[in-house]
């Protein structure tokens, strides 16, 4: 990767736009707010001149009685450092905003969440169509007066059921059918959908001027929603040369229930379970970023031993989501499950483990605010210890010695989905995608969070940028993950484990934060805003197997339909995370 | 050709065809065993003592499954199709000995069914059949994954017949004959899979690829193309492709053994010519535990390298090998 010194320094460019710019002078927010007319020039000089080459975050906050909307970026250098918060305030009657889709590729799938969600208008996005909600859905559901079908209250706990606890559900009062409302010319019984034949047709109309000494048709296949290897529901929209890939649109939102709304519903500790839905193979590391965010805004930090623990537990779920992942490629290559059952007894290892401490194998929901729920039980220091010391690095070497050296995997994976270092910078590309293109960017190490910079550990990146590059990342970070775990074992001291006493409702003063870890998928952010409530105002997850997703077209393009699979595999997504 | 012995090829027929279906049935049993070992688990063990009726209960079940037939598919070839697969499978052991005479109620009864002179050649003629069978299973789905995957058997059978071919002249020039039988006789002093290693490798991969067997898969690739050419198919339709294909797996096991390692031959079999059904289904069980094997441990390989290792590297191979072993057995005088 080639750094380039940044010609004029963030104050510098800050005074330039003296008078455009305004710092974010609220209580608890930072960053700054632009008038949407200097938007594109300002972030193109931060791009270019200044060096925030790193999209990380785009979502928009509806401030609902107050007739505004805000749009906010979380800008990031690849070299490291801190955060540039940047935010628009538009009318929330018709916003409309410049897409940053031409300077940042990678805003794509997020400008058109927001689109979808909240209803802000990205001006000269290429493609702002809905993303999670169907085509025609009426409203906006992340907005604050947008009610759902079985609306009760505007934030949980509900009245009706505590503190007396006299239950009265809203389905019951507001059954089926009666609770939906429709644009007023819609019926149900008649509709039918209109979204995909324009995208078809636009597909092919974008590859047809392809000169070829045949005379040859192509043809649009749906991978998916219901398809083997699409890991869920999810749906890739193909056109095909005969075998060769033309050009892919990924169409998601079929798990999509609106964690977001939810989140907001919820109280704050009521969110932390439900993070563990997002991403429900590594669910403590989800916990991690959301206690993150969280603790930002109350000031708090959690003691010596909660840190410790919580890096074991964030350093475990790496592991065993490595090891699942290269299983389930193997799979998606062809293997017939045999690398991805000797994958899982690993994972099944892991997952006594935290059984033991949170009392939930997947479903783990063991982070507090300022510490952990509960202490480690006896002997699970040991068992930790012998899987650290011993069994995992050994299987790890039984995982290498099959496969990475194996030809069928290699004919396979190397030069197949490449993707360029700029490319991938641009495509807000994390994790291993953006490592195995060569951008030693990872949070632990360029941001460092709780206590990251104590322990020593190498940035695993490729060179290539294709398959087989992201797999030897993953192995890499698997034993990078195992050294960290080898400090965290003998390091780990006695003491509290929660920072102040247990409670069931966290007051978390008015502010934002935007807390993000280093999951094992990539950068997982929680943008987080307070207004002193018990429920969080705003809520957003910044998802990264979602925002990868956004780098597939540009991976797939001329690649076989075999391939597309593989470099499906090697992206790691889980929908649950994908369409929240 | 007196009654009797009419009636003798009626029972001989009927015990082939009940042998290679109950064959199936339990070849689908053995793989999923071994697959369970390999992959650290256990296997069907719920239906009988270690699962051994646990075909039977997948049959019972696939019978009584709704059959589904697409709205814009051709009727006619759909239902044809499974049909037109499944039986080139079943006929094509008919030339494969079992072993060469027992005396059973006082009669004389030949180990086999036919014993042609052109064996070799039939054996060619039936597996290119059931091509027919998959090709049209793609085409009268109307399904895209059908089509592509039909195509892709198509295209891969072709290349891969050629191949095959080679391979198997390689034993009817080292016996001089094509009958089966012949050539099980000439491997007395010596199995031909010593003389001609590289040719029963050839033979072997061909045949994995011409029954669409891991990793070669390719017209299944479950990954890409769910199930490919057979995704529009339920039920008892479905149970025969799944058949043909087992069937299959077993006939090229038979053959490959029959022509390569010595067929119904093995010690004492002369005494006891009872034992020739024995070695042979030993034999049988071996190569198709590597079969097996194979399934378990390989990646897929991408088609259209497949496709470039049909024509570059195996035919080329087969053709020479055939070519050397004219050589040497002219210049040695056999």
């Amino acid at each position: 990767m080639s750094v380039e010194k940044p010609v004029v320094s963030l104050a510098d460019l800050c005074s330039r736009y003296e008078g455009l710019l305004v710092p974010d002078e609220r209580q608890g927010f930072e960053g700054y707010l632009i008038s949407p007319d200097h938007l594109i020039s300002f972030c193109r000089s931060l791009r270019d001149d200044v060096g925030y080459d790193y999209l990380s975050s785009v979502t928009g906050v509806d401030n609902f009685p107050a007739e505004q909307m805000e749009v906010v970026y979380h800008f990031y250098r690849t070299t490291g450092g801190p955060s540039f918060n940047l935010k628009l305030q538009v009318s929330r009657h018709n916003p409309v905003v410049p897409s940053l889709v031409p300077l940042y590729p990678g805003a794509d799938f997020q400008e058109r969440e927001a689109w979808d969600l909240l209803g802000i208008r990205f001006e000269g996005h290429p493609d702002l169509r809905r993303i999670m909600m169907w085509e025609g859905f009426e409203g906006f559901p992340l907005r604050k007066d947008w009610r759902e079908p079985f609306f009760e209250d505007e934030a949980k706990p509900f009245k009706s059921r505590w503190p007396d606890g006299q239950v009265i559900r809203s389905e019951d009062q507001n059954p089926y059918k009666n609770n939906v409302r429709y644009p007023n010319d819609f019926d149900p019984e008649q509709w039918t959908p209109v979204g995909d034949d324009a995208l078809y047709k636009g597909m092919l109309n974008l590859s047809q001027n392809i000169q070829s000494e045949f005379k040859t048709d192509q043809i649009v296949v749906n991978l998916g929603p219901q398809h083997p290897s699409t890991h869920g529901v999810f749906r890739m929209v193909v056109v095909l040369e005969g075998e060769t890939v033309l050009s892919l649109k990924p169409v998601m939102g079929y798990l999509h229930r609106n964690h977001e709304k939810i989140g907001e519903r919820n109280t704050f500790l009521q969110n932390m379970p439900f993070t563990d839905r997002l991403d429900y193979i590594s669910s403590m590391s989800n916990n991690f970023g959301y206690a993150l965010a969280v603790e930002k805004l109350m000031g708090i930090r959690p003691p010596e031993r909660a840190e410790y623990i919580r890096v074991m537990m964030a350093e475990l779920t790496r592991f065993l989501n490595h090891i699942f992942s290269i299983g389930f490629l193997l799979n998606d290559l062809g293997a017939f499950f045999t690398p991805a059952l000797y994958a899982i007894e690993e994972r099944e290892l892991i997952l006594d483990v935290f059984e033991a401490v949170s009392g939930s194998r997947m479903m783990c929901n063991y982070f507090r605010f300022g510490g952990v729920a509960r202490d480690l039980p006896d002997g699970v220091l040991e068992k930790i210890k012998e899987l650290v010391n011993d069994r995992l690095p050994r299987k790890l070497e039984e995982f290498e010695r099959y496969l990475t050296k194996n030809d069928l995997v290699r004919i396979r994976c190397e030069g197949v989905g490449v993707l360029s270092p700029e490319e991938a910078i641009a495509l807000s590309a994390a994790g291993p995608i953006l490592r195995a293109s060569g951008v030693p960017y990872d949070v632990r190490r360029a941001d460092p969070y709780s206590i990251y910079d104590r322990f020593d550990f190498d940035v695993a990146y490729g060179l290539h940028g294709d398959i087989y590059d992201r797999y030897l990342v993953r192995v890499e970070e698997m034993r990078q993950s195992l050294r960290i775990l080898k400090q965290v074992v003998r390091d780990i001291p006695e003491g509290p484990i929660m920072s102040g006493k247990p409670q069931y409702q966290a007051r978390v003063p008015p502010g934002e934060a935007y807390g993000r870890v280093e999951g094992p998928k990539g950068e997982l952010g929680f943008y987080v805003v307070s207004n002193g409530k018990p429920n969080p105002w705003r809520y957003h997850v910044r998802a990264p197997s979602f925002i990868n997703l956004t780098s597939l077209a540009t991976m797939a393009k001329n690649q076989k339909i075999a391939d597309v699979v593989a470099i499906l595999g090697s992206i790691d997504i889980v929908l649950g995370e994908v369409d929240r | 050709m007196d009654g009797a012995m009419i009636l003798e090829w009626v029972i001989k027929s009927i015990f082939l065809i009940l042998v290679m279906t109950g064959g199936f049935a339990y070849v689908t049993l053995y793989e999923r065993k071994v697959l369970a070992r390999i992959q650290v688990r256990i296997g069907p063990n719920r239906a009988g003592p270690f699962g051994v009726l646990q075909p039977v209960a997948d049959g019972i079940k696939l019978i009584f499954k709704e059959e589904l037939v697409p709205a814009k598919a051709d009727k006619l070839i759909f239902t044809l199709a499974p049909v037109l697969t499944v039986i080139p499978a079943l006929i094509i052991t008919a030339v494969v000995p079992w072993g060469t005479e027992v005396t059973l109620f006082g009669r004389t009864i030949k180990l086999y069914l036919a014993d042609i002179n052109i064996a070799v050649l039939y054996l060619m003629a039936v597996t290119s059949i059931s091509i027919y069978g998959i090709a049209l299973a793609g085409w009268s789905s109307n399904n895209k994954y059908a089509t592509l995957g039909g195509l892709r058997a198509t295209a891969q059978m072709i290349s891969y017949e050629l191949a095959l071919g080679f391979a198997m002249i390689v034993p009817v020039m080292m016996a001089g004959s094509m009958s089966l039988v012949d050539i099980v006789e000439s491997q007395k002093p010596v199995w031909f899979v010593f003389v001609q290693p590289l040719a029963f490798l050839i033979y072997f991969i061909a045949a994995l690829a011409e029954i669409n067997r891991s990793p070669f898969d390719m017209p299944e690739a479950e990954q890409e193309l769910t199930a490919g050419y057979h995704t529009e198919y339920s039920g008892m339709k479905f149970a025969l492709f799944f058949m043909a294909e087992y069937i299959k797996m077993i006939a090229i096991s038979m053959i490959g053994s029959s022509l390569f390692l010595g067929g119904y031959r093995g010690p004492f079999v002369d005494q006891l010519p009872a034992l020739g059904p024995l070695y042979l289904f030993i034999k049988v069980a071996i190569v198709l535990f590597v079969i097996i094997w194979i399934r378990a441990t390989l990646p897929r390989i991408r088609y259209d390298r497949l496709m470039q290792f049909g024509w570059k590297v195996l035919f080329p191979l087969a053709l020479l090998n055939v070519f050397v072993t004219g050589v040497v057995l002219i210049l040695v005088g056999g």
